[in-house]
């Protein structure tokens, strides 16, 4: 195998998964329509644009919560690789960073940064 | 240097850094949606994470891999920061405005 | 079983622990805050959480003074000049919180102060950096904590602003990681003296002309100057004063380090030489803008932008002596234009607006001491005796010319003549009679601000009559 045979697998087998994810419910999901359910409203006007697109703010300040503490815990890779060397001093190096983080949590939570408004 | 470590050779993995840091580049002065110009640092940061990673493992030092480490979690704060302002800057009412609905509200 | 953990004892820690305490302040006014209802002792105790803080990393660094160690293997350097940068940032924190008692609404406060705070932790970081990592570390919280209060004004433009400086930052930082990279890739090894040991090599070269160019944008030195103007005008003021010194006082101890510390004898001068360039354009076309601004803060920044050229220049040549007095002259300039900028505080009627030029007409009749003290400042900032900017300039002037950098001595004398016509407008302005029923009301409750005009005028004149230069700032404790 060259030495660019992995990538070629890797490229094949990312593009089939995208491919499979978005095709794949399409063709197997149950489809019944009838002149009721193909309806925008049971009653109002029809919508005159395509109406995705537009997200509310709120989806943004979720997204960027989840950014920063999904990110956060990629610290943790490290330590647990090292763990057992590292010994007690990792282990209060890591208590430190869990309260770091737990205040910021605690902050976020009590001015309502979880809150769906 | 042990030039046996890589399959690819090691000046193909900086020559893709390179490009990858100037595509980011070149969107940060072309491009003007403030999102995009995000997406292209984000490009221009990684571009330096697989050149630190590279020569890591060409040096086989492990203080590239942990750099790279700090520049993802870097990078991950930077972009929560720039979607935070990019979201101020364009949302349409002032936030005096925002705050006295809500009040409203409840 | 396994061996000890390398490179930590308590001498480490204890190296950070001024660091510490400032990150240990800002979380607990954060923490403070949720259990406070609302009103305005809030701010105050934010902000007194913060000051002792501040003032207990203050006296921790003091003590850090003449004694060099290389903590974290050679990761922080404590002692040498990282000591007088630390209080130079400490001390403009502290003046710029007490400027509008913390930044932003009462409820904002509190996040405000800790990010302000984590800033400094930043540059203090960098200050002592010793390796790539550290420095890019410090660099990044200095410059995520700068994004936000950049932007936490109520006005469009300030947020406006606030973008522009993100993703123009964001970009000097990307060039200045990859140029780290490629010093990285040259040396293998992250350590700033690595780089001296190592064979140059183009990728060196290359990795360290990235790195410059992020450092000078930092700096705002000319070419790479276009976004301080906007942001320091769009910028709450105690966020446009903090970022004027802190922001130079870290940048400034990354690139006395590098000059001195990581770069090899045989190509320094050459990939040096750029640098010393544009310090001196700054000089000169920082003050030749600065002729033609109207509003205050605008001004102050294109002051900013020649000063620090000054200072660039005193490093020129990588002489003991030009380190010793480009940090006697940042500390000069840290207490005149924080000084100016108390002034300009007490004369506005609320922390986000602007002030103009003409603001100032008459202030000699209305306010007297006030006109004194800013008459002193402005003097201090164009070099003139009995002031510490008089005696800084003098100092680097002659580092310059005894480092055979002639050129930029006559650069400065030219700068220095053009900046003295910038800050004589203001002056003249002070002592034109104007009718006072076109005054604006201009009152300010705040004691604060008058504290730390009278500390900065005294440690302006103090410094100007005896110049107190460091003589332990070793760049790089070996």
């Amino acid at each position: 195998m060259t030495p660019y045979g992995p990538v070629a697998i890797y490229l094949a087998v990312a593009l089939a998964a995208a491919l499979l994810f978005t095709v794949l419910p399409g063709l197997m999901a149950q489809r019944k329509p009838n002149a009721v359910k193909s309806e925008a409203y049971e009653c109002g006007v029809e919508p005159t644009s395509d109406v995705s697109g537009r997200f509310p703010v709120r989806f943004y300040l979720i997204a960027m919560l989840f950014v920063v503490f999904d990110v956060e815990a990629a610290s943790f890779y490290p330590w647990a690789v090292q763990m057992h060397q590292l010994r007690v001093f990792g282990l209060l190096e890591m208590i430190v960073f869990v309260i770091v983080l737990g205040i910021g949590y605690a902050y976020v939570w009590k001015r309502g940064g979880f809150q769906w408004r | 240097m042990t030039p046996s470590a890589f399959a690819v050779p090691i000046e193909n993995y900086i020559g893709l850094s390179a490009v990858i840091f100037f595509l980011g580049v070149t969107g940060v002065i072309v491009r003007r949606n403030p999102l995009i110009m995000l997406m292209s640092i984000e490009l221009m940061f990684n571009a330096a994470n697989l050149a630190l990673i590279t020569f890591a493992k060409a040096w086989v030092n492990a203080a590239g891999h942990i750099f790279a480490f700090l520049v993802i979690t870097v990078a991950a704060a930077e972009a929560a920061i720039g979607l935070a302002i990019v979201v101020v800057v364009f949302r349409r009412a002032a936030h005096v405005d925002v705050d006295e609905i809500a009040t409203l509200h409840g | 079983m396994s061996p000890p953990i390398p490179y930590v004892n308590s001498a480490d820690l204890h190296a950070l622990l001024p660091t510490t305490v400032i990150a240990a302040a800002g979380l607990l006014a954060l923490v403070v805050d949720l259990f406070m209802s609302a009103g305005r002792a809030r701010r105050w105790i934010a902000v007194a959480i913060a000051a002792a803080g501040l003032v207990i990393a203050g006296v921790l660094t003091a003590q850090q003074y003449g004694h060099s160690y290389p903590a974290f293997g050679g990761a922080y350097m404590q002692g040498g000049f990282a000591v007088v940068l630390g209080e130079i940032a400490i001390f403009a924190t502290l003046v710029s919180l007490g400027l509008g008692i913390g930044i932003g609404r009462d409820d904002q406060v509190a996040g405000t102060t800790a990010i302000v705070l984590w800033s400094t932790c930043g540059a203090l970081l960098m200050a002592g950096a010793g390796n790539l990592m550290m420095i890019f570390l410090g660099l990044e919280l200095l410059s995520l904590g700068l994004y936000c209060l950049c932007a936490m004004s109520v006005r469009s433009a300030a947020r406006e602003s606030g973008l522009k400086y993100l993703l123009l930052s964001s970009m000097a930082s990307g060039f200045l990681l990859y140029g780290m990279a490629l010093l990285f890739g040259g040396t293998g090894s992250v350590a700033l003296a690595a780089i001296s040991a190592a064979p140059p090599s183009p990728l060196i070269a290359l990795g360290a002309g990235l790195f410059l160019v992020g450092i000078a944008f930092k700096l705002s030195l000319v070419p790479f100057h276009s976004w301080t103007p906007d942001v320091y005008e769009g910028a709450p003021l105690s966020v446009t004063a903090y970022m004027s010194v802190v922001t130079k006082a870290g940048a400034l101890g990354v690139l006395g380090r590098f000059a001195y510390a990581a770069l090899p004898p045989a190509t320094a001068n050459a990939i040096l030489l750029p640098v010393w360039t544009v310090a001196a354009i700054s000089m000169i076309v920082g003050n030749l803008a600065a002729l033609q601004q109207i509003d205050m803060k605008r001004l102050l920044a294109y002051s900013g932008i020649g000063q620090v050229g000054y200072i660039v220049a005193a490093f020129a040549g990588q002489t003991p002596l030009g380190l010793r007095y480009a940090i006697f002259y940042l500390a000069a300039y840290t207490f005149m234009n924080l000084g100016a900028f108390a002034v300009v505080a007490l004369m506005l009627k609320d922390a986000d607006g602007s002030l103009g030029v003409g603001a100032f007409a008459g202030l000699a009749y209305r306010r007297p001491w006030l006109a004194a003290a800013m008459t002193f400042f402005l003097l201090s900032l164009a070099g003139l005796p009995p002031t510490a900017g008089f005696t800084g300039k003098i100092l680097i002037l002659a580092s310059s010319v005894g480092a055979g950098y002639w050129w930029l001595s006559v650069l400065l004398i030219a700068g220095t003549a053009i900046s003295v016509y910038v800050y004589f407008k203001i002056v003249r302005a002070m002592f034109v009679r104007v009718d006072e029923a076109h005054v604006r009301a201009e009152r300010s409750t705040n004691p604060l601000p008058w504290i730390s005009i009278a500390v900065c005028a005294a440690a302006v004149f103090v410094l100007g009559i005896y110049p107190l230069a460091p003589s332990d700032i070793i760049p790089l404790a070996k």
